[in-house]
């Protein structure tokens, strides 16, 4: 009895994973330094496999199947990967979909660098710090580099970060990103303040710094065109045990705080750098003319019509009815030619009524939904939509009249006439004898 | 002014004179379908083009009807003898009405 308990534990606890995930470290301290963090991923039910960055038995995939559907590096010093990883194939991870956490720090590695720059993202030079002088922490050794944040640099996405407002102060030391704001897929998820900027705090500033200000980005997210998700934070140490439970406090605007917000920060960045969170999904498209339930052959211009999608949310591992109010649905040929706002009936389904256009032609539903975190929602339904039949076009039009009559008169016209003309002939021959 | 008056007076007295009977009804048949043609346009100008399929079938069948009219002028001309010369006057009157039946099937089918 006993073992069959064990047993069906054993199966729940499988339905829960969230699947294989492989950790690189710098060197086995990294595990117990930072051991809240891996903790609190292995109770979600991570199963994390710990591996020195430059062990020569790193495998990602095995014929073809990747092993892990995450990656997290924390190997800020590594020059190189062991075994067969190695840029590339990390890249060629994240084309085929799969999830990277990467830290670094004042010291990133050339390898990182390469990787970061892969994703949109670029680690500023060895041995540079993000310094700010007005808004360091308490504990600071005087090089001004361990920052205390306030919430408020955090990204404005509940869906990756959490509810920004309840957030504690977050500590943060490490070198500064710079990403391109032209690239609409490279989220900067923590940003530094307007009074930071990016060098090595041993030298004397001869060179404009490369990040100053808000431009200074330190953790960035992207989330590829595959939905693949990359965070990269340029401090290793905001993933800490010491960071995460040690306490905040800055002169500058009186922040403080028994206990750093960085525990509930780098979760929340986890969950959705690792697809727990911000997951969308469709569910089913249907459509039909008003008043019927099944899908036509195809629609006939000015017809009502009534397109219902369901789109779902992942949930602590289960698919639930997603909530939203900016959901669009375009009706499009080449160009859209209806645009509306789908509703939200009480069932968890989104609707539409439009009238098709006084157009013909191949026509597609389109709805597609890309909010900041959340993964594209793209689906298109292709339907025919064809002219009026030669039957149903609307007959006898009161203000036609004079149409019908000119048409008829015409051909009263050449009846007349003609016989007219054909009796004529005779007196016209006559006429000429005369 | 005068000249006017007397070149117009003398056309009409010459058309009167010479133009077979033959031509001066078609001519006149020509008046009829210009006059209900114009009036159609009016109308249409007025009331808008809402029933364009209507207005169309309408309007097309008096052009249609005016061009199908001068072509049998032309060919009913004997002035005109030599350039159609192995066509009679009964064919081309015969191929007038066989083009008016396709263009009134063309017209009824259209008009809605």
């Amino acid at each position: 009895m006993k073992s069959l308990i064990f047993l069906l534990f054993c199966i729940i606890v499988k339905i829960n994973a969230q699947g294989n995930t492989l950790v690189l470290l710098d060197n086995q301290v990294i595990r117990e330094t930072h051991s809240i963090f891996f903790k609190s991923l292995q109770d979600r039910g991570h199963t994390l496999t710990f591996k020195i960055a430059d062990d020569s038995s790193l495998v990602l995939s095995k014929y073809g199947e990747y092993l892990y559907e995450n990656l997290i590096i924390f190997a800020p010093t590594i020059e190189e990967f062991g075994g067969n990883l190695s840029v590339d194939t990390v890249t060629q991870f994240i084309d085929d979909g799969g999830n990277v956490l990467i830290a670094g720090n004042s010291v990133t590695g050339d390898v990182l660098r390469e990787l970061a720059s892969e994703c949109g993202f670029e680690v500023d030079e060895e041995g540079s710090f993000v310094i700010d002088h007005l808004n360091f922490d308490a504990s600071d050794e005087g090089r001004h580099t361990k920052l205390a944040l306030s919430s408020e640099n955090l990204i404005d996405a509940s869906v990756i970060v959490g509810n920004k407002k309840s957030i504690k102060p977050l500590l943060y030391q490490g070198t500064g990103i710079l990403t391109d704001s032209e690239n609409p897929l490279v989220l900067p998820l923590l940003i530094a303040d307007s009074t930071s900027y990016s060098y090595n705090p041993d030298q004397p500033i001869k060179e404009y710094p490369h990040a100053v200000g808000k431009d200074t980005v330190l953790v960035a997210g992207l989330q590829a065109r595959n939905n693949a998700r990359v965070v990269f934070s340029g401090s290793l140490a905001f993933f800490s045990d010491e960071y995460f439970t040690s306490a905040v406090s800055r002169k500058q605007g009186n922040l403080k705080s028994d206990k750093s917000g960085n525990d509930e920060v780098s979760t929340a960045i986890t969950q959705w750098v690792f697809k727990e969170h911000g997951q969308l999904r469709v569910k089913s498209v249907t459509h039909h003319k008003e008043g019927e339930k099944a899908p036509p052959q195809d629609y006939t211009i000015m017809e009502n019509v009534v397109y219902t999608i369901e789109i779902d949310i992942l949930e602590k591992g289960q698919w639930k009815p997603f909530t939203a109010n900016d959901i669009q649905l375009e009706f499009v040929r080449i160009d859209p030619f209806v645009r509306t706002t789908l509703q939200r009936k009480p069932n968890g389904q989104y609707e539409a009524k439009f009238k098709i256009p006084d157009v013909y032609g191949v026509y597609q539903f389109k709805v597609d939904y890309d909010r900041i975190g959340y993964t594209r929602l793209f689906s298109t339904t292709q339907v025919s939509v064809r002219p009026l039949e030669h039957t149903q076009y609307e007959r006898f039009i009161s203000c036609a009249y004079p149409y019908y009559a000119g048409a008829f008169s015409m051909m009263f016209g050449v009846f007349i006439f003609s016989i007219v003309f054909l009796h004529i002939k005779e007196d016209d021959k006559k006429s000429k004898s005369d | 002014m005068a000249q006017i008056s007397t070149v117009i007076s003398r056309f009409y007295n010459d058309y009167s004179v010479k133009t077979p009977k033959k031509l001066k009804l078609i001519d006149a048949y020509l008046t009829y379908i210009l006059i209900t043609g114009v009036v159609q346009f009016i109308y249409c100008c007025l009331v808008g083009t809402f029933p364009f399929n209507s207005f169309l079938s309408g309007f097309i069948s008096c052009v249609s009807c005016f061009v199908l009219g001068v072509c049998l002028r032309l060919q009913v001309n004997p002035e005109n003898k030599h350039q159609f010369a192995g066509i009679s006057p009964e064919r081309g009157f015969a191929d007038f009405i066989f083009a008016h039946v396709v263009l009134h099937l063309v017209v009824m089918n259209f008009i809605g």
